[in-house]
């Protein structure tokens, strides 16, 4: 998946392969423009313009989502797959009631009238936790918070039953206070409802709480996926430690500085040959400014990008 | 409405009431006790305003001005609300459809609006009903109805670019929004996503620069008519207007009286125009 620039071609996301299994919750990691966003995106056909440059395939309950027209790519969403965006802000249209928003799914998807679309709509605002749904359905967006917002955009993407559901970064607009309350929330409705859910975060802490899998995306490829409980038994990738480290912890003294990953993610449109973590990474040696890393298979599903993985026996130089 | 009414300021308040008084006039106009419109009085030609019998008095020709004006809102309103209502309708479909579906198609409207906008109004008019309106024969004269219809046209042709123009802009800034993306991510249908989520949120721009309009229309009536081409010989303020162009020195409340009520009308409509402007907040507001 990439990008024609005037630069050149910028290669946004490359040689990743994630498996979704039904029913479960899988976790994608990574800082601001490793390519979480432009993945999720790319898997639900949504990045479109005359610069788009794309190879590769998605397969979505058996069905290959690459090779349909994209009337029948459509067809797929919402009854299929659906999204959740990271801003409910601006994912609400700002000039029409919540109620006409939520109903449209049911009614255009799922060819309800309108009185059984409001009945669904007020059923799906109670599931989300709003109080008083039938009140909520004659407001507009302004009238309501940041984290009512963001339920009413999970009511929306659940409104047509979805299999697989992304949530791009559902917390990061939201209060801290809000975000454990969103994400219980959907770890619970995708429990009931059967659903798998992809989790886009940068916060691996909310990872280990709310997905069995997770996948660690670093410069637009997977860096390192594993089974969450194993990922972090078993880190292997300097990277994913350096984001672990990274989170600020309450045992830290007052007035400590927090850890930062120094440096930048290498130029997208002219990527190093070697390793793309190497210039910020501490144990980087000679042969990963030589040689790209190919993807390394650790056994029960964990597979890592590194030359020099953690936990590996030969001396390093420091 | 009300509501909307409470809000405004007093100028505004006068031209909502003087806009409402001129549409009272072109809908129940012919039944208002009035000296008929096309029956001069013999006795009271060129009489000043408040004269009995003749509330703004009579022209040259004996023929009563209020009666005109009441008579002559018809027309001059029909023509403008119908001509900037096709025109508006026309040109928002184009410009919502350029916008949305950018590429070739947007190029190539876009480019058009640009070359329509680029000819003056007045000029543009008068060369579509100068065209458009008169016959092989100079000697048969047009048909009234066939000349309202052509100027419609005209000024139709006029206003398409002008608020296509806008739509295209407000679409352009509305349809990179986040929520239109969520729609297609429902599986929503372009269609659906035009009419329910683009529609409303380019419609008060629509709306307000509407107004704006309604007054450059009237405008361009009134002066087609003065340059002969409008409705010549039928009831309307620019057919007034022409037709007491040389009496200016005898009569002069013949010329005052249609001009002045021409005048307030487009003030009142871009007073209007402008509340609403800012009242929704709609930010390209050049005409």
């Amino acid at each position: 998946m990439g990008f024609e620039t005037p630069r050149g071609l910028l290669k946004a996301v490359r040689g990743v392969s994630l498996d979704i299994p039904a029913g479960q919750s899988v976790g994608i990691v990574g800082e601001s423009g490793s390519g979480k966003t432009v993945m999720s995106r790319a898997a639900m056909g949504l990045l479109s313009g005359s610069n788009l440059r794309r190879s590769g395939q998605v397969v979505f309950d058996g069905k290959e989502l690459t090779a349909m027209s994209p009337r029948e790519v459509r067809d797929q969403f919402g009854t299929g797959m659906a999204m959740i965006f990271q801003d409910p802000m601006t994912a609400l249209n700002p000039v029409r009631r919540i109620g006409s928003q939520l109903a449209e799914g049911p009614r255009i998807r799922l060819g309800m009238d309108k009185k059984a679309a409001l009945k669904r709509s007020a059923e799906l605002l109670s599931l989300v936790r709003i109080p008083d749904p039938e009140a909520m359905l004659r407001k507009f967006p302004y009238q309501l918070s940041g984290g009512m917002r963001q339920r009413v955009m999970i009511a929306i993407a659940i409104s047509c039953n979805p299999e697989l559901l992304f949530a791009d970064e559902p917390t990061t607009a939201l209060d801290v206070t809000v975000q454990a309350q969103i994400l219980q929330l959907l770890s619970e409705l995708r429990r009931d409802l059967k659903m798998s859910m992809v989790l886009v975060t940068h916060d691996l802490g909310v990872v280990a709480n709310h997905t069995d899998f997770v996948a660690v995306m670093y410069a637009g490829e997977i860096v390192e996926q594993a089974p969450t409980a194993e990922l972090f038994a078993n880190m292997k990738m300097p990277y994913t430690k350096a984001l672990l480290d990274s989170i600020p912890n309450i045992e830290m003294k007052s007035g400590a500085r927090l850890k930062v990953i120094e440096g930048r993610l290498p130029n997208p449109v002219d990527r190093p040959k070697g390793c793309g973590f190497v210039t910020r990474c501490s144990y980087a040696q000679q042969k990963c400014h030589d040689e790209h890393p190919p993807l390394v298979d650790a056994g029960s599903g964990h597979l890592y990008r590194c030359w020099y993985p953690l936990g590996h026996t030969i001396a390093r130089k420091p | 409405m009300v509501k909307l009414f409470r809000e405004m300021k007093i100028s505004s308040r006068v031209s909502a009431f003087w806009l409402c008084l001129m549409a009272l006039f072109a809908v129940v106009g012919h039944w208002i006790p009035l000296p008929d419109p096309r029956e001069f009085d013999i006795d009271a030609s060129a009489v000043g305003p408040f004269s009995p019998g003749h509330i703004l008095g009579t022209d040259a020709g004996g023929y009563d001005l209020l009666s005109n004006i009441v008579n002559g809102a018809r027309t001059s309103l029909l023509i403008s609300i119908v001509s900037v209502g096709l025109g508006g309708f026309i040109g928002s479909v184009l410009g919502i459809l350029a916008a949305y579906r950018r590429g070739r198609l947007d190029y190539i409207i876009n480019t058009t609006f640009n070359i329509m906008l680029s000819i003056p109004n007045l000029v543009l008019g008068l060369a579509l009903v100068a065209v458009l309106a008169n016959n092989a024969d100079p000697a048969i004269p047009v048909n009234p109805n066939r000349r309202m219809f052509v100027i419609i046209v005209s000024l139709t042709i006029v206003i398409i670019p002008i608020l296509g123009r806008i739509a295209r802009g407000a679409t352009l800034t509305w349809s990179n929004r986040e929520f239109v993306v969520a729609a297609r991510s429902m599986g929503m249908r372009d269609l659906n996503i035009v009419l329910r989520h683009i529609v409303p949120n380019v419609l008060p721009a629509i709306y307000a620069v509407g107004f704006l309009a309604v007054g450059v229309v009237i405008v361009a009536e009134g002066a087609l008519s003065l340059l002969g081409v409008g409705i010549v010989d039928g009831l309307s303020w620019g057919a007034m207007i022409a037709r007491v162009a040389g009496e200016f020195e005898y009569a002069p409340q013949s010329m005052y009286v249609p001009v002045l009520v021409l005048a307030l009308t487009v003030i009142a409509c871009n007073q209007i125009g402008d509340f609403l402007r800012g009242r929704l907040d709609v930010r390209e507001g050049k005409i």
